[in-house]
């Protein structure tokens, strides 16, 4: 409240207070912080220190501190800027999006709306604005912004799915419903408008269609239709620290991008050699290409830095796999294990190496301890049947194998036909015979015809 | 030693209250809650064993359990203790304690607590890296027997009646090498014998120790999303002191994240217990019972596992309870700082809403980190009160420099009653202005005296026993149930109170919630101020029969056995 009303009472203000009248900059201890960090913030300090009326060089020092995530400090260097320069838009805008990372929605939508009172034409100001309500809960408020927003097409997926959420939060879910569905039309890959609508699916009793939405929401994730907003994309390119530039190679790698994420994460060990984990994502990345002997490189530097990490052998392990260099990958994938002894991937391929070797107890025992430390990691437990079967111990692998019928898709299966062998040498033969029944058509279904055709084979033989 | 309801410590603290006065002034407004955990011998300092290494386990613990082990009708303490993780260490690992409570009440009412350190005694000095405690009678002999949950495979204590315990882990089968963090104690399949259910969080290895930097790029500990969640375990109690591994078999191996809170409760009122598990940046998982012997997880679907933007959060405690008196469990979960707790409001048939912000729970809780919390009625007006025990697990920007940059207040809410809640941490004393590193928080009468008290343990520091001031005056009921022969203790049992002008209020019997703690097993009702006059009790047993008892008289804690009431089956 108190925040609204000073927010009202400078942005109705004609001039700008005096620089004596307006909040202190922030009280950093420099010293506190790592060199890189301190070597970007000092500068903005020291400027802002030295021209304290100039809200250009106080707001400079609040993008910093945005940057380098210190949103307590960059909110009261933004409050001295705005107080400064009360119609400048930015300001208010930045130090909206700041409270907003502190959850303190109702003070993020004053600045935000102060800061569409100073540039109308600024979207995502607006945008922020509504959002920032809603989590506030000012339905009212909030709804009203949202319906303003409905007629600028840029945000009208924002405005559907905004909408949408006020109707929910009242109870309303068939209007909710409608607004979901429009802003899915707009933007289908919205994994949070999937998840709203598949909240008000449930509400309304459509069960079914609640889990489809669900489903959606699964394969879209977090993708949120997005806007232009050269102001904050101008703080984010502040950051050019090592830690700034993994983070860029990881979210490319997440992207698909691979040559990307290389570029990213070869800059982060440019600027921090020390950077383990940089060396050990390389390792991985560049397996990807096939580039052996930079991914070896790259272990070998994880390595020298003392860091002997899970991840960094089981890469390896699997880089000098696809070397065909068996044995020294089962060094690797044993040395992952030693260090994580729960890490299910390393168990899986460690007991596919083994099996190689045809060394089958010892594969059924990492294959074992694979479903032990990820009961759903569905590859460990179909090679843990296949495995069982293969011993003479089908009682055993049916009951592995019969949780992994389930999801139906692509690999299911070949899962269904090791649970139908695994039942038929069990001695349930009927069983055995409905699940390869079942098996045949899901293969066809996804066109799998030499699978298929196989289980087609052994149903004859059975019959 | 503490006399007479605090007094001189309340005294103290009203003294310095009153600023400035040299002679007697205004008296202050008495605090609502007093820390006498020093004045009555609770003296418990939790070891992190922050090496600088930033093992994560590190700034993970640690719980506490409020349980009555020797069965003399007052609550004891036992505080679970961390150490040193790091491989070159040497020297004696500190011990978990067990604290026995001495209470004494005086002909004239006077109560004196203290506790006495009865670890060695009791022969339960565990030397783990613990995590949690959880309580229940899991052989039915009538004693409250214990777990602990460790970073590192857990222990199971039998209570032998005597005054001592049995590490019974072996032979128990419980014994699961990964880290374990929140466990509850359930009869999920109504045999009359309880369950037990064991979350688990990460895959973390001391030896797989990973680098992780704040914002501003110095050492910090990682997030859970460094490491691979590990599935949580459900063991089914056989009868014959083993359990067996009921993971696979029941479901609940299907899906699992990095499980930092638990808390069963009938989620959909279909007499059958559920669970709720409270997992760390990964969806939370609402197992609903399917009175089979398994489970399916309804946490998507029932709008309980994500927040509004279908995102997981960072979500650590559980308080389940009927907050707004329609008959159902709802749930409040503490989540990390920037995202703010939240209450999903429940129809009664595990469909669950996001209330958070009606309920003015979101920006008084956007700063700050929780982990124990629990509901309780702090004030005795019929109303489920909230507390929090907050703490950060990343460096927290204005502690910048220090060498604990964590510390948080607590927090208290009281239940407006109309769906609403405001903060009263500040009537709640000094111990709610002065920070620490909140973790572990359980919940009970340490003092026999009508209202609920608090131990809430700090990472890497002293404990905390919060005795409650805020309930003079207002009248309550205590219910302790037994059954004859199994599930001793009536755990899950659902009670109602009836009487008094309001409508009937709703609790379960467990110690489960929080966050790695346990709490009282009895159930506390408060009443109000004005005269309630007898009430009637309804308990729906765990497995499915009600019984209803009148004319119990108020203020005071009242034992209901199984046989004794009237038939109140519902046709």
């Amino acid at each position: 409240m108190v925040r609204a009303i000073l927010g009202l009472v400078v942005a109705l203000a004609s001039a700008p207070p005096a620089a004596a009248q307006a909040p202190p900059l922030p009280h950093l201890e420099l010293d506190s912080y790592p060199a890189a960090t301190r070597d970007a913030i000092a500068p903005a300090l020291k400027n802002a220190s030295a021209r304290d009326s100039d809200p250009a060089v106080v707001g400079a020092l609040g993008r910093v501190l945005q940057a380098w995530e210190q949103y307590a400090a960059a909110d009261q260097a933004y409050q001295r800027a705005e107080a400064l320069a009360p119609r400048a838009a930015e300001w208010h805008y930045l130090d909206g999006v700041v409270l907003r990372r502190l959850a303190r929605h109702a003070d993020a939508a004053v600045e935000f709306a102060a800061a569409a009172a100073a540039d109308p034409s600024y979207l995502p100001a607006r945008v922020a604005r509504a959002e920032a309500l809603l989590e506030a809960g000012d339905l009212d408020a909030a709804a009203a912004a949202f319906d303003a927003l409905a007629a600028a097409p840029l945000a009208r997926p924002q405005a559907e799915f905004g909408l949408g959420r006020i109707e929910a939060a009242r109870g309303r879910h068939p209007a909710a419903i409608a607004h979901f569905e429009k802003a899915i039309a707009l933007f289908p890959e919205w994994g949070a408008a999937h998840y709203a609508l598949a909240q008000s699916y449930r509400a309304t009793g459509r069960l079914d269609d609640a889990r489809r939405a669900l489903e959606r929401h699964a394969q879209y994730g977090p993708r949120w239709p997005g806007l232009a907003d050269p102001l904050l994309a101008a703080v984010t390119a502040l950051r050019d620290d090592a830690q700034a530039a993994l983070r860029r190679g990881l979210d490319l790698a997440a992207a698909g991008d691979v040559q990307g994420a290389i570029t990213a994460h070869e800059a982060a060990v440019r600027i921090d050699p020390d950077l383990a984990q940089a060396h050990a994502n390389l390792i991985n990345l560049y397996a990807r290409l096939r580039d052996w002997d930079k991914a070896a490189e790259q272990y070998r530097a994880t390595v020298a830095l003392g860091y002997n990490l899970a991840e960094a052998n089981y890469d390896y392990a699997l880089l000098l796999g696809l070397q065909q260099q068996w044995d020294d990958a089962e060094a690797a994938y044993r040395r992952a294990i030693a260090v994580n002894p729960f890490y299910s991937e390393a168990h899986n391929n460690l007991g596919q190496l083994l099996e190689r070797r045809q060394a089958f107890e010892a594969a059924a025992d990492e294959y074992k301890l694979a479903v032990d430390a990820n009961s759903g990691f569905r590859i460990a437990r179909f090679n843990l049947g296949r495995m069982l079967i293969g011993l003479g111990r089908p009682q055993q692998a049916v009951v592995v194998l019969e949780p992994i019928e389930q999801p139906r898709d692509a690999e299911s299966p070949r899962y269904m036909f090791a649970l139908a062998t695994a039942l038929v040498r069990a001695g349930r033969v009927e069983e055995g015979a409905r699940w390869a029944t079942e098996a045949r058509r899901l293969a066809l279904d996804y066109r799998q015809t030499d699978l298929a055709q196989a289980i087609e084979r052994d149903l004859a033989q059975l019959k | 030693m503490i006399t007479g309801r605090a007094a001189g410590v309340v005294a103290a603290w009203a003294a310095l209250a009153v600023l400035g006065a040299a002679a007697p002034g205004p008296r202050a407004v008495e605090p609502l809650f007093v820390d006498a955990a020093a004045e009555t011998g609770l003296t418990f300092t939790h070891v992190s064993g922050a090496s600088g290494n930033y093992y994560l386990a590190e700034e993970m613990g640690a719980g506490v359990a409020l349980f009555d082990y020797d069965n003399d009708g007052d609550l004891d303490v036992f505080l679970v203790q961390g150490g040193s993780l790091d491989p070159s260490a040497s020297g004696a690992r500190p011990t978990s304690r067990l604290f026995r409570n001495d209470l004494k009440v005086a002909p004239d009412g006077t109560r004196t607590l203290h506790f006495t350190d009865v670890t060695a005694a009791a022969g339960i000095s565990l030397a783990t890296y613990g995590m949690g405690a959880a309580v229940g009678d899991y052989d039915n002999d009538g004693n409250l027997d214990l777990l602990v949950t460790s970073f590192g495979a857990e222990t199971l204590y039998r209570n032998n009646g005597n005054g001592t315990f049995t590490d019974v882990t072996r032979d128990a089968g419980v014994s699961d090498p990964q880290w374990s963090t929140s466990a509850a104690f359930l009869d999920y399949d109504r045999d009359g014998r309880l369950d037990l259910f064991v979350a688990n969080y990460l895959d973390f290895t001391v030896a797989n120790n990973k680098r992780c930097a704040d914002p501003a790029g110095a050492r910090d500990y990682c997030g859970p999303r460094s490491y691979h969640p590990v599935r949580d375990r459900l063991y089914h109690n056989d009868g014959n002191g083993h359990f067996s591994d009921a993971t696979e078999r029941t479901g609940i191996g299907k899906a699992f994240g990095a499980g930092l809170g638990v808390a069963a409760g009938d989620y959909n009122g279909d007499g059958w217990p559920d669970l709720y598990v409270a997992n760390d940046a990964t969806p939370n998982q609402l197992w609903i019972n399917q009175h089979d012997g398994t489970f399916t997880d309804q946490g998507l679907l029932s709008g309980a596992a994500l927040n509004a933007a279908g995102n997981p959060e960072g979500s650590m405690g559980i308080a389940s309870g009927d907050f707004d008196r329609d008959g159902d469990e709802d749930l409040f979960v503490t989540n990390l700082a920037g995202e703010t707790s939240v209450l999903y409001a429940n129809d009664g048939r595990a469909n669950f809403e996001d209330v958070r912000a009606r309920a003015g729970l979101s920006s008084p809780t956007a700063a700050f980190t929780g982990f124990g919390t629990d509901w309780f009625d702090y004030d005795n007006d019929g109303w489920l009160d909230l507390f929090v025990a907050n703490g950060g697990v990343n460096v927290i920007e204005a502690q910048r420099g220090q060498p604990f940059p964590f510390f948080m207040k607590n927090q208290l809410f009281r239940n407006l009653g109309t769906g609403r809640f405001e903060e009263t941490s500040a009537a709640g004393g000094p111990a709610f202005a002065r920070p620490g590193i909140g973790r572990g928080a359980a919940f009970g009468d340490l003092d026999n005296d009508g209202d609920i008290d608090i131990v809430v343990t700090s990472n890497n520091g002293p404990v905390r026993l919060l005795l409650n001031q805020a309930a003079a005056g207002a009248h309550w009921l205590g219910l302790r149930l037994t059954q004859p022969s199994v599930n001793r203790f009536g755990v899950g049992a659902w009670i109602g109170v009836e009487g008094g002008g309001h409508p009937t209020l709703w609790r379960r019997v467990r110690t489960d919630g929080s966050y790695l703690s346990a709490s009282d097993i009895r159930v506390h009702v408060g009443l109000g101020s004005a005269p309630p006059g007898p009430s009637a009790v309804v308990v729906q047993w765990p497995d499915g029969p009600r019984e209803r008892w009148t004319g119990i008289a108020p203020d005071r804690v009242v034992t209901l056995t199984r046989g004794t009431g009237e038939n109140a089956d519902r046709r």
